[in-house]
């Protein structure tokens, strides 16, 4: 007879990445089964998305994934720029490539700290939010906010680069690859961490393809899948970088995996900024005012790699001045709800919280 | 590796009569019919496109059906396929494809939950993501998020304190 | 007795404004500028204001942005389980007057229908700075005894009451655990 207790690791938890709840059946400190409950954070976006016009649907855009903003607006932008056949300028693909890798890294931070709050060891998330905060600052200067920029829109970019940025993010970057000794120490030679997190939440290579994992959870299996390499987007295949992967699988694979990936954002954004050219920034989708645009008819697929996986739009169009039907593929939805009732038994109630952290878990993107 | 021209010769050969529009150089939409979806999506997933990215549907009111949508992609060449089938509105119902990909499970929940297609063969059709939700299904065509708003989820009104000279009146 | 009761009263303001505890629930996305506030870069410790796990020893309920009916539900679950006195601060625009969701089937568009408000912060979202400025507005208020919320909800519950189902039906949570 089996003594299972029901604990819910519920919305109000402070180990909880975000706001969603996890039901747990626990014998011990096992757990034995476990369901996802998201839904905490919908707001029907899907549905308010066909009630705004194409242009207005930039103020709605980035508050889908909090925090990664600027992917939404580049696959939106991208999914008009097929249904309309529009040529994006040259240094616009330029100018993407600098925000998206910057937010790359922006985000890649914060999921370590992330694993700082998990395990206890505070340190790390004082570290590298205040990095990540000079990152908002650079942001501030470009487009005019900290965090939901509407920076990258269908036909280019806003506007051009204020004067003398490109020294500043290079000083920036010569500063994040200063600390790269100190993460290194506290991060990935630290003996609690590595006690913790070795043997955690293993995925092999026919569970990940089988359940959908993309992203860093697929390359710590050991395939070297990444769309900016395979279904190249902007300029990624005029600059130089490598696919860092793992072979062991588990938690402390994936966040040694997004360390190397960060060294690789800066390798990419030194490129970027040696070899962007000048030109205009901003194409005309369509004549008249913005706020009546016209997109012809179709349906298309979109989607990037973001710093969780991969992240689409499905956009429907009918001709008009507003969609038809647009559906946001977030990356966390196979490995959250299918993942979390398929592989979290087996874990400890103190790792649960832990192995959410490393599976690059985001319930807004899951809910919208 | 197959390249696509191939691929869809060979789904030509299971499906009848096919209907190919190319979007992109490297994405494509095929329309079968619902009877011949899963010998269609199992030729696929054999040679290589074996990545489920979505389940969508789409309401088209003014022609009385649902459209339901698989996105297919195939990690090795970067190429997606959108494959497309239609059902009647009034008696929404197409088989699964769990025993395909488990993941679609989920994904079909979530299109019951919004639209009412039932999909035959998954046992674990409960809400996801509402809760106690007594209305048709939301992503309808014929559901008013507004006129729900307003009844349920009072606004605030605010006052005017003093009229500009030739101003409008606050609402 | 209600002259020294006054007079205890001034000095428990005084002592409550300058210890308060956050507790730490993220129900929107404006919580994604608290991790900032609360590190080293902006600092909010040094005002006193902490981050705390559970709500019966918190007092402080931050309400981040928008809320969606099944947080609502929970969210009155746990400012009824916090102890007297609570204080509520709305955060953002979408507590105000449904801000950018204004005709979402799932989001509220007025919280102090349903939950007593202290202070509104607005903005989408607002500033580490502003947040800070925020916090000492609503230490001065407590410090002047006019942040009385909880006595309000005390008071005039049924009115609270009547709203919260008119809008969701029922307050009460039907799953695993509390059949």
């Amino acid at each position: 007879m089996s003594k299972e207790v029901k604990l819910f690791l519920g919305p109000n938890h402070p180990g909880m990445h975000g706001n969603s709840s996890v039901h747990l059946y626990v014998e011990g400190d096992t757990v034995v089964r476990s369901r996802l409950v998201p839904g905490f954070l919908h707001r029907g976006f899907e549905k308010l998305m066909e009630r705004r016009g194409w242009m207005q649907n930039l103020a709605l855009i980035p508050r889908i994934c909090v925090p990664e903003p600027d992917i939404n607006e580049m696959v939106y932008a991208m999914a008009v720029e097929v249904l309309t056949g529009t040529e994006v300028p040259e240094r616009a693909h330029w100018i993407r490539m600098i925000i998206l890798e910057l937010a790359r890294i922006a985000s890649h931070l914060m999921a370590l700290g992330g694993v700082g709050g998990s395990t206890g060891l505070y340190t790390i998330s004082h570290w590298t939010l205040a990095d990540r905060d000079r990152i908002l600052d650079i942001f501030e200067k470009i487009t005019g906010a900290r965090i939901y920029h509407m920076y990258i829109v269908p036909g280019g970019v806003r506007k051009d680069l204020p004067e003398g940025i490109e020294s500043e993010i290079v000083e920036l970057l010569d500063y994040i690859e200063s600390r790269s000794d100190e993460f290194e120490n506290l991060l990935l030679k630290n003996r609690i961490i590595r006690t913790r997190t070795e043997g955690l939440a293993l995925l092999t290579r026919e569970e990940a393809l089988e359940i959908g994992v993309t992203g860093v959870g697929l390359r710590a299996t050991g395939l070297p899948y990444d769309i900016r390499k395979i279904d190249p987007y902007a300029r990624y295949d005029s600059v130089v970088f490598d696919i860092p992967t793992a072979t062991e699988g588990d938690a402390f694979a994936r966040f040694t995996l997004k360390y190397y990936e960060m060294m690789q954002s800066i390798r990419i954004l030194r490129q970027v900024l040696e070899k962007m050219p000048a030109g205009p920034v901003n194409a005309k989708i369509s004549s008249g005012s913005a706020l009546r645009w016209r997109v012809p008819e179709g349906t298309v697929y979109t989607h990037i790699e973001s710093s969780r996986g991969e992240y689409g739009y499905f956009v429907v169009s009918d001709g008009g001045e507003r969609p038809y039907r647009i559906n946001v593929r977030g990356a966390s939805f196979p490995q959250g709800l299918y993942g979390v009732e398929k592989l979290l038994a087996g874990t400890r109630i103190e790792d649960v919280a832990l192995w959410l952290t490393t599976m690059d878990f985001c319930p807004p993107e899951i809910d919208r | 590796m197959n390249s696509m021209n191939e691929i869809l010769g060979e789904v030509t050969t299971i499906a009848g009569e096919l209907s190919v529009k190319e979007v992109t150089a490297r994405e494509s939409i095929v329309s079968v019919e619902a009877s011949r979806l899963n010998a269609v999506l199992e030729l696929l997933k054999r040679r290589g496109f074996s990545h489920l990215s979505l389940i969508t549907g789409v309401d088209r009111i003014k022609d009385g059906i649902f459209e339901v949508f698989y996105t297919l992609f195939r990690w090795e060449t970067g190429e997606t396929l959108l494959v497309k089938s239609s059902i009647s509105r009034d008696e929404p119902v197409i088989s699964t494809v769990m025993h395909l990909w488990p993941t679609a499970r989920f994904y079909e929940r979530d299109v019951h939950e919004f639209f009412g297609i039932v999909f035959d063969g998954n046992p674990d059709l409960k809400p996801l993501i509402l809760e106690n939700w007594k209305e048709m299904p939301p992503m309808r065509k014929d559901f008013d998020p507004q006129k729900y708003s307003n009844e349920h989820f009072p606004d605030r009104h605010y006052e005017a304190e003093f009229l500009a000279e030739g101003g409008d009146e606050n609402e | 007795m209600s002259e020294e009761r006054k007079s205890w009263e001034k000095v428990a303001n005084m002592l409550r404004s300058r210890s308060l505890w956050m507790l730490y629930y993220c129900t929107g996305c404006g919580a994604i500028e608290l991790p900032p506030t609360m590190t080293s870069r902006f600092d909010m410790e040094r005002l006193g204001i902490g981050p705390m796990a559970t709500p019966r020893q918190a007092d402080i309920l931050l309400i981040t942005g928008y809320l969606s009916t099944k947080t609502l539900r929970r969210v009155i679950y746990s400012y009824e389980q916090m102890q007297s006195p609570k204080y509520i601060v709305g955060f953002g625009s979408c507590t105000l007057n449904g801000g950018i969701y204004y005709d979402s089937y799932a989001t509220i568009n007025k919280l102090d229908l349903y939950v007593p408000v202290d202070l509104y912060l607005a903005g989408c979202m607002p500033r580490p700075e502003a947040i800070v400025s925020g916090f000492t507005a609503l230490m001065s208020k407590i410090d002047k005894g006019e942040a009385n919320g909880w006595k309000e909800y005390q008071e005039k519950n049924d009115w609270y009451k009547r709203n919260q189902i008119e809008a969701l039906g029922e307050v009460y949570v039907h799953d695993e655990f509390h059949e």
